[in-house]
């Protein structure tokens, strides 16, 4: 990836111009606001929805003391993960995973599609780049178990690694598929060949539904998203990684956990769900009006929404299928998802030819 | 079982579908819950004890093991707990009483943060010092407010010379009878 392949959209360009300032300092406020009211609410308001949905598949109740019917409680847990004391040293190798997961949560924010006017950064590349962040916090996570003294740290972390292997190679297939129909692996190349109708998304395409599948399938995997997680979970390793964690780090790995799932959601919502387009041709009215605030207000709010509804139904599997062994995790990403996905992409090769020589 | 290449293609497929339609069958299972339909709708969620609601600590189950107290004045410092106590939540520290020849238990410390509430300690007491409370809300702002200290300090040089005092008038006082 070059520089050239890099285009800054016209607001920073604009914004520029106009406030004199540097653009380093532009894309830092824009990286602060992406953070501060897209990615954190979202991350609130997920975690209470999820934790409803799952009380609701156990007929319990579900968050219900911290404001009218518990909807403070996102907050009221952040705060006390926060003020919770610590009672061991820092390490050095605590501050490389602490590290490796700052560098993942800020290296790629600026390529996360939320919108044609939200788009910080547009490459041609971008659809391979959330792979960057994945890997980079599955390599966290395993420096992190075996920087532990503890057979759950050294097992946990090495099953983090091995699924996150697994789960990358039938998702990188399934991104070619869709790089094959948008002819190109930047966010509007892929938004420009769907609709706002699902008869006009990726995924209406046979082909593209496996390979939608598969694109989930492997990012549940690689990113340890129950059922899945057992590099994390497995009753055997008494919690994996996680069960030496406490306070300040374990709200620092809840929120990676988020931030790894939200950023897969969004970008299986602009491959394969219609993107941000707007229904009822709003976007192509906003446009010409030339209303970008608005259109890009509603683009965003249009693509958080699909994209908390399909985390929603991906949670929703955890709550019906019991969790496997790691083995059974690892065979099922090569053995299941992954000829899957080859499938998926021969078949739309040979659709493509069918259909440019017939 | 040698089994040929289009079976085997076929069986993978089979088990492939069998796979999809199991959590399918979850699905048909539990949805019912989520989608409150009939008798099912019912939450079964009883509210965590406390004043507020209808529980409190009586309402508890007879053997309920909340936190921990020791009556140190019957306690003999005999450290039974603390051998038993897999935790390491129980620190005690003991010097004789000069005047009575008795162990003194100057330090007795429970960290009720390190405190797995297993009830061990409690069976091990001999004297029936060590008791749980009904008392079950442990939430603090520090860690040191969850250390529970019920020793009676260690003996100070003036205690001493007063039990040396006391000593030695009991000794005459036995002499002279």
């Amino acid at each position: 990836m070059n520089l050239e392949s890099i285009s800054t959209i016209s607001w920073i360009s604009l914004m520029q111009d106009q406030l004199g300032t540097s653009s380093w300092r532009i894309a830092l406020f824009g990286l602060s606001l992406i953070y501060g009211l897209i990615i954190l609410p979202t991350g609130a308001v997920m975690s209470y929805l999820e934790r409803k949905l799952r009380a609701d598949f156990h007929a319990r109740i579900g968050p219900s003391r911290a404001g009218h019917a518990g909807i403070f409680q996102p907050l009221a847990d952040t705060l006390k993960l926060l003020q919770k004391e610590k009672y061991s040293r820092s390490t050095w190798t605590e501050m490389l995973w602490i590290g490796f997961y700052t560098m993942a949560f800020y290296s790629i924010v600026a390529v996360m599609p939320l919108g044609s006017i939200a788009l910080l950064v547009n490459t041609d590349m971008s659809a391979f780049l959330p792979f960057w962040a994945a890997l980079v916090l599955a390599f966290g996570t395993m420096v992190f178990g075996l920087s532990q003294d503890s057979v759950p740290g050294w097992f946990g972390g090495v099953r983090v690694a091995a699924q996150a292997l697994a789960g990358a190679f039938p998702a990188i297939v399934a991104i070619l598929c869709v790089g094959l129909q948008a002819g190109g692996f930047s966010w509007s190349s892929m938004a420009a060949v769907q609709g706002a109708s699902p008869f006009s998304w990726t995924v209406a395409n046979p082909f593209e539904l496996i390979a939608f599948f598969a694109f989930v399938g492997g990012g549940m995997i690689l990113l340890g998203i129950p059922p899945l997680d057992t590099g994390l979970s497995m009753p055997d390793i008494h919690g994996g990684v996680i069960s030496s964690l406490y306070g300040k780090r374990y709200s620092l790995f809840r929120f990676s956990r988020f931030y790894g799932f939200f950023l897969w959601s969004v970008i299986a919502v602009t491959m394969f769900l219609g993107a941000w387009i707007l229904p009822f041709g709003l976007s192509e009215i906003l446009r010409l009006q030339e209303r970008f605030i608005l259109l890009g207000s509603l683009e965003l709010l249009w693509i958080l929404l699909k994209t908390v509804l399909l985390m929603l139904v991906v949670s929703s599997v955890a709550q019906v299928v019991p969790r496997g062994r790691v083995d059974h995790v690892t065979d099922f990403s090569w053995k299941v998802l992954s000829p899957f996905s080859l499938l998926a992409l021969i078949g739309y090769t040979v659709w493509i030819g069918l259909r440019t020589f017939l | 079982m040698k089994i040929s290449v289009f079976s085997g293609i076929v069986k993978y497929f089979q088990d492939v579908y069998q796979g999809f339609r199991s959590v399918m069958n979850s699905y048909s299972a539990a949805l019912p819950y989520v989608l409150g339909m009939g008798e099912l709708r019912k939450e079964v969620t009883e509210q965590y004890p406390d004043p507020i609601s209808s529980k409190t600590p009586d309402d508890l189950p007879p053997r309920s093991r909340g936190i921990l107290f020791n009556d140190i004045e019957r306690c003999t410092g005999c450290r039974e707990c603390k051998q038993v106590c897999p935790s390491r939540a129980i620190e005690i520290e003991t010097e004789i009483r000069p005047d009575t020849n008795q162990v003194w238990v100057s330090t007795f410390n429970i960290d009720m943060a390190k405190c797995v509430l297993c009830g061990l300690c409690v069976d091990a007491c001999l004297p029936n010092s060590l008791v749980h409370t009904r008392q079950y809300i442990q939430s603090a702002y520090n860690l040191s407010e969850l250390m529970m200290s019920f020793g009676k300090g260690p003996i100070t040089p003036k205690q001493r010379v007063n039990w040396e005092i006391a000593r030695r008038i009991k000794e005459n006082d036995e002499v002279l009878i």
